[in-house]
């Protein structure tokens, strides 16, 4: 009897085994590719752990920031935010601007060819910005464009309806406006295997070897030796703090985002970098203008006074963060607009406008999300500050889709979320504060911003639309339509072997000059 | 035995459509959805709807039930909100690291749990039986997030014996494959063992006190003998129902110690897909755990009806 049991246990574990590997292995044939290739050359291969799982590989229609930092490395825009955020050239060498603003020629570098092999053509940038058009995740992009054409095949031209300053921002801040080859669109691979003229060719992804790129030998800056790295294996790693090991182990080389918490001891040790610079990204968090009594300016101003910005970023992020009280970091010194007026925690002045407003016994739902876990602290911080001045306030965590849900539902009296990679003063104000704008979930409305989000749109002068800006961003803040909180640093950590990457201001992860020692 | 098969899968069908419909409601009834997500922050109604429109989530919830079903019934699960690609395709990935964790988990818990739920039964009311109590309640204590965890700092960081996370398949070199699944194997498979242990203790311990076991000694049969031959024989379907049990939550993905050990597993695909509302990769990974379950649970009955003739006959 028991031998018969030893058996029946014995078969049924084969068979699972079996059928298990039978199905797998026939699914993704890839891996063993992906395998080998990183044995050939192990010693040239950086390993690079992210915290989250990309969704899909389409540069156009992805949102998600773990999708980007692999194509970040695959992909290039016609031109590129340099270290120091202005744009500099990419596809496109030099670029020249009509006398009266409206029309720009770009003309494309010489011989760039895509991964599979063809020519990159004027016409590919052409049939790549309609498509961002169509797919309408980043149209809104090209709000100021009447058309665009490839009058040869290394000129690209684009007319304007009206000028637009921010041009170069808006088609080529990031890789979500990536220049790809028609057929991969035509043929529907582009989801799960891209292609395009980056430094690094997309081999390979499956559940168990991560995403695997390898060096791009014709990629147009191979005359001054980049890529320097053979590939590249970005790993999923969930868990920070077996992201962290990973990295103290050697297992990985490089990791995304470090726990504030863990900065301080991570860089103490040898053999480990941690780079860190202040990055673009913003927190804040804005009241619900539709329902009473945050439609009232004053209850909303005693708000942003009874906080204390430090306090909320020492706790939320151990201070790897500058406090602000407007949109746009320091860091980005051809916008940054010096505007402090609430005093930390004055709970006086916070208790007299709210007696002003007739407001007592006020009680906030602060609608938060796990997902983001600093939102919790930040909300934790900010109910203990609010008690000062007699206001209470609940925690609503829920997770990310949730919250989304009842953000765009309009169920919500408060919300705490950031911004991330913006550049260009429209893209801090123009979706968030503007009456129209895509993301004015608060019901933000004030026609004198209106006006000078509008106006600073198409001011080419640069002086001119700062003035501009300045001026919206005082109204924004003096009306509290978001209550800004601090600017975030960009974290980074990796391991002593690898030279020549540097964290950057836009969070954008590029490999390109990167080596392993 | 044949139509007792033939009842028994006829309700194992049974089950699955209830087990989807009732994921099909839940997932449609708590707020949030796919095309929300995917759009993050960058929000445009006109665009959401038209969104909602080609992936039919515009249609009634009993019409996009049905059409899954239809597509459910000749093994297509549909594709992926989130990257586009086939469920069946995403499942089948997983599948090796899954079930492999789970075989090697519940060898390590057989290792542990039946020498010692024998012993500890056998040798009961010793200090041998407390030892083994003590610590399997402290196996069964221990939160696999935290266990994990220690196990990382331990034998990684510390000793640097074993990698803290990924996966290797068998066919790349055993050695390898046995440094990845050691840690996570472990983490499972002694709170398994735990779990099974005190099962085992406690079937034994009652085969031992049955009258047949006074005969068996009687005869002068070593203590050795009467429990191989006359004990466990009979104490196997308890164990056999738990161990059951317990390779079934296994072979559903171990969620938290996927995460831990960024295992490629099917619990960490299921959790994606609810963080994402990834309906159709929800709805694909139960309908796979249920279908493991109720395959074991079948299995556990044949296995059954071998050990003893008496449950074939009713």
């Amino acid at each position: 009897m028991t031998a018969k049991m030893r058996w029946s246990i014995i078969i049924l574990m084969i068979a699972c085994t079996f059928t298990a590997f039978a199905g797998g292995r026939g699914e993704s044939t890839k891996t063993d590719d992906a395998a080998t290739a990183v044995e050939m050359s192990d010693t040239s291969i950086l390993i690079a752990a992210q915290g989250s799982e990309p969704d899909q590989l389409d540069p156009h229609k992805t949102s998600a920031y773990a999708s980007f930092q692999v194509l970040e490395n695959v992909y290039d825009t016609l031109v590129q935010p340099a270290e120091d955020l202005s744009m500099e050239p990419a596809l496109a060498e030099s670029w020249e601007i009509s006398d009266d603003n409206l029309t720009w020629t770009f003309m494309l570098r010489d011989g760039v060819r895509f991964h599979n092999g063809r020519e990159l053509v004027a016409e590919d940038v052409v049939y790549s910005f309609q498509r961002v058009i169509d797919e309408g995740l980043n149209g809104w992009r090209f709000g100021a464009v009447e058309s665009m054409s490839a009058p040869d095949d290394s000129t690209v031209v684009i007319s304007l309806k009206q000028p637009s300053p921010n041009l170069l921002v808006s088609i080529a801040g990031f890789k979500g406006m990536a220049i790809v080859p028609r057929e991969i669109v035509e043929n529907g691979s582009i989801g799960t295997n891209p292609v395009g003229t980056g430094p690094f060719r997309f081999v390979s992804r499956s559940p168990d070897e991560g995403i695997v790129l390898e060096k791009n030998p014709d990629y147009w800056r191979a005359d001054e030796g980049f890529p320097k790295l053979e590939g590249i294996r970005f790993v999923q790693i969930p868990d920070a703090g077996t992201k962290l090991t990973a990295l103290r182990t050697g297992e990985v080389h490089w990791i995304d985002a470090v726990p504030p918490q863990d900065i301080e001891s991570l860089a103490a040790e040898s053999g480990i970098t941690v780079g860190r610079v202040p990055g673009g990204d913003y927190h804040y968090f804005a009241l619900n203008q539709n329902r009473a009594p945050f439609d009232d300016a004053r209850v909303r101003r005693a708000l942003a006074m009874a906080i204390d910005r430090d306090v909320i970023a020492e706790a939320a992020q151990f201070g790897a963060a500058t406090a602000n009280q407007t949109a746009i970091p320091a860091s980005n010194a051809a916008w940054y607009f010096d505007y402090a007026p609430y005093r930390a925690a004055d709970v006086d002045g916070a208790k007299a406008l709210l007696e002003q407003a007739g407001v007592s016994d006020l009680s906030i739902q602060f609608l938060v999300t796990s997902d983001f876990p600093e939102t919790v602290t930040q909300a934790q911080v900010i109910a203990a500050q609010l008690a000062a001045i007699g206001v209470t306030v609940e925690i609503n965590d829920v997770d990310f889709s949730t919250w989304l849900d009842l953000q765009g539902k309009g169920e919500f009296d408060a919300f705490i979320l950031s911004w991330i990679g913006n550049i260009d003063p429209d893209d801090f104000y123009y979706a968030q504060h503007h009456s129209t704008g895509g993301f004015n979930f608060q019901g933000y409305a004030n026609s004198e911003v209106d006006r000078l989000l509008d106006a600073g749109r198409v001011e080419t002068d640069q002086a001119a639309r700062r003035a501009l800006y300045d001026q919206a961003a005082k109204l924004i803040v003096d009306d509290a339509s978001y209550i800004y909180l601090y600017n975030p640093d960009n974290i980074n950590a990796w391991r002593g072997d690898v030279q020549g990457y540097a964290t950057r201001g836009d969070n954008a992860i590029r490999f390109v000059e990167a080596s392993l020692q | 035995m044949r139509a007792f098969l033939i009842k028994r899968i006829f309700q194992m069908l049974l089950a699955l459509i209830g087990v989807s419909i009732v994921v099909f409601a839940l997932m449609h009834l708590v707020p949030g959805d796919p095309v929300r997500v995917a759009l993050g922050t960058r929000f445009d109604q006109d665009l959401y709807d038209s969104l909602r429109a080609d992936l039919g989530l515009d249609r009634p919830l009993a019409q996009q039930y049905v059409s899954w079903l239809g597509g459910a019934l000749t093994g297509d699960l549909g594709v992926s909100f989130r990257n586009g690609q086939p469920v069946t395709q995403l499942i089948l990935e997983r599948l090796p690291a899954t079930i492999t964790l789970a075989m090697a988990a519940l060898f390590i818990a057989l290792l542990v749990a039946l020498p010692a739920g024998i012993i500890s039964a056998v040798r009961s009311g010793t200090g041998l039986d407390y030892a083994v109590s003590a610590a399997s309640q402290i196996g069964i204590s221990l939160p696999d997030f935290w266990a994990g965890v220690m196990y990382i700092l331990l034998f990684s960081l510390t000793l640097g014996w074993f990698p803290s996370s990924g996966y290797t398949q068998i066919g790349d070199g055993i050695g390898e494959w046995i440094r990845h699944i050691i840690l996570p194997a472990m983490t499972v498979g002694l709170i398994s063992g735990s779990i099974i242990t005190r099962f085992v203790r406690s079937a034994v311990l009652e085969a031992l006190n049955q009258h047949y076991v006074i005969t068996a000694r009687a005869k002068g049969l070593s203590e050795w003998q009467v429990v191989r031959r006359h004990v466990l024989p009979n104490a196997w379907i308890p164990i056999v129902t738990v161990v059951g049990l317990q390779l079934g939550f296994l072979l559903g993905g171990v969620v938290v110690v996927e995460v831990i050990f960024a295992w490629p597993g099917l619990g960490r695909l299921a959790l994606t897909a609810v963080k994402d509302r990834d309906f159709t990769v929800l709805q694909g990974s139960v309908l796979y755990i249920a279908f493991m379950f109720l395959v074991i649970n079948l299995l556990v009955d044949v296995i059954y009806a071998r050990l003893d003739p008496r449950v074939r006959v009713s």
